[in-house]
């Protein structure tokens, strides 16, 4: 349990790490924007209560606004996509249902698996990200590709980061 | 109770979903005037002090450059001085007293933090009510207009940039005076909107805009850019997109301009008017 506490804190704080000295500084007319940090509640065990994915959801959002400037923006998407975690896992579930003690990942259901996962929750979060920060529909096109764009960004990232960073 | 036990089961989740997100959503409305918020005043602190360490080290880079600018700025300032002082009846004063005739005093400032890539964007300053920085006051860079100042902390303030959705300001063109309203379309942080100026003015690419000073809080005069592009739309306007004259990527150093007689401007328009 100590252990995971650790482990999870150290994930969030490199991916953190990564968002703000690496994706924050992409300059692409805005249209690239993508938020890695939301891979820390994708690789959450699957036996997590619903309640502390929503806490812990809130938290990581909390330290992206800070890191961000922008108070609550961040915070709400993420507990967005806290609350559709179960939901969705539970839709993409594999025939056998998932085992206790399993982590989310490539390794433990195969790629196709994880890739639709990974891209449902992404673009949840950020076309409830992208939409509440220009919160209105003036733009909405152009913030729909926004959103398409980033997605497509922070997927291929998280990959990257899945394949580099994370061993088993 | 067993009943509320059963009910907290099965939609707890919901409930908590609910309040987190209601937490979230008010911290975001209430962005715009949060001065009372420990929160946010805490967070931008914090921000600012790690952004301005940051800052000191990559200043470095472009010293050169800044140089540069400075001795264009000097040798334009010499040549410009008189245009902000409006001086025409208090010559006849023997008392020289500055605060009465000058109408625009400059804060020199630092850019420690920016960003382009948002669809509001946001500049943080070094300077903040210690230097007497005020809401409302207008940022300006050597080369054209900046921002508004929408927060001012003790040593810090935050300034809307003019790359900001909700940014509007009353602009003009230099060559006939004709105004409009300048906006930002958030596509594309070298093109800036101009509406409202009808459409049998005769305008052409490379004309320069400036600022009208209707609000108030920009001096008028300051350059902002010039036409690239128009077309006359459907209506009775143009629309017009505008090359800035700021570069907003290299924003480093900027001048908080502060109208000392902005207070008399505003009573005397809310007292025409009746409104505010």
């Amino acid at each position: 349990m100590l252990n995971n506490i650790a482990k999870y804190t150290g994930l969030f704080i490199l991916l953190l790490v990564i968002q703000v000295s690496l994706l924050n500084n992409i300059q692409f007319s805005g249209f690239v924007n993508p938020y890695i940090y939301i891979l820390f509640i994708l690789l959450l065990p699957f036996e997590t209560p619903s309640w502390l994915i929503l806490i812990l959801s809130f938290l990581a959002g909390l330290v992206v606004d800070i890191t961000a400037g922008t108070p609550g923006l961040h915070t709400s998407a993420t507990v967005f996509a806290g609350f559709l975690r179960p939901y969705v896992l539970n839709y993409i579930s594999p025939h056998e249902g998932y085992e206790q003690g399993d982590l989310p990942g490539i390794k433990t259901y195969g790629f196709r698996w994880f890739i639709t996962y990974v891209i449902i929750i992404v673009s949840l979060h950020h076309l409830f990200l992208f939409y509440l920060e220009v919160f209105r529909f003036e733009y909405f096109f152009r913030t729909l590709l926004r959103v398409l764009l980033s997605t497509g960004f922070t997927v291929l990232f998280i990959v990257i980061v899945q394949a580099v960073f994370i061993r088993r | 109770m067993r009943s509320l036990l059963n009910f907290l089961n099965r939609f707890g989740n919901i409930l908590l979903f609910i309040l987190l997100e209601l937490i979230a959503l008010y911290m975001l409305a209430a962005r715009p005037n949060y001065h009372n918020i420990k929160l946010t005043k805490a967070m931008n602190a914090s921000r600012a002090a790690i952004n301005a360490k940051i800052n000191q080290a990559t200043d470095y880079f472009s010293l050169n450059e800044i140089n540069q600018q400075l001795l264009r700025e000097n040798g334009e300032l010499k040549n410009t001085l008189q245009r902000f002082y409006r001086d025409s009846e208090i010559k006849t004063y023997s008392v020289t007293d500055s605060l009465h005739r000058q109408q625009y005093v400059y804060i020199q400032a630092s850019v420690v933090n920016n960003s382009v890539n948002k669809q509001k964007n946001y500049i943080t300053l070094d300077r903040g009510t210690l230097s007497g920085v005020k809401e409302d006051m207008a940022v300006a860079s050597q080369s054209g207009i900046a921002g508004i100042i929408i927060e001012a902390g003790r040593n810090y303030s935050i300034a809307m940039s003019v790359l900001n959705l909700e940014f509007r300001l009353s602009v003009r063109l230099k060559k006939n005076g004709y105004f409009g309203s300048l906006t930002w379309d958030g596509a594309d942080d070298n093109i800036l909107i101009i509406n409202e100026i009808p459409n049998h003015v005769n305008i052409s690419i490379g004309d320069t805009i400036e600022t009208t000073g209707f609000s108030a809080v920009f001096p008028e005069g300051i350059m902002v850019g010039t036409i690239v592009d128009f077309d006359e739309g459907g209506g009775d306007f143009y629309d017009i997109e505008i090359k800035p004259s700021t570069e907003y990527r290299k924003l480093n150093d900027v001048y908080i301009i502060v109208n000392l007689k902005k207070d008399d401007q505003i009573e005397l328009e809310s007292d025409v008017t009746g409104t505010r």
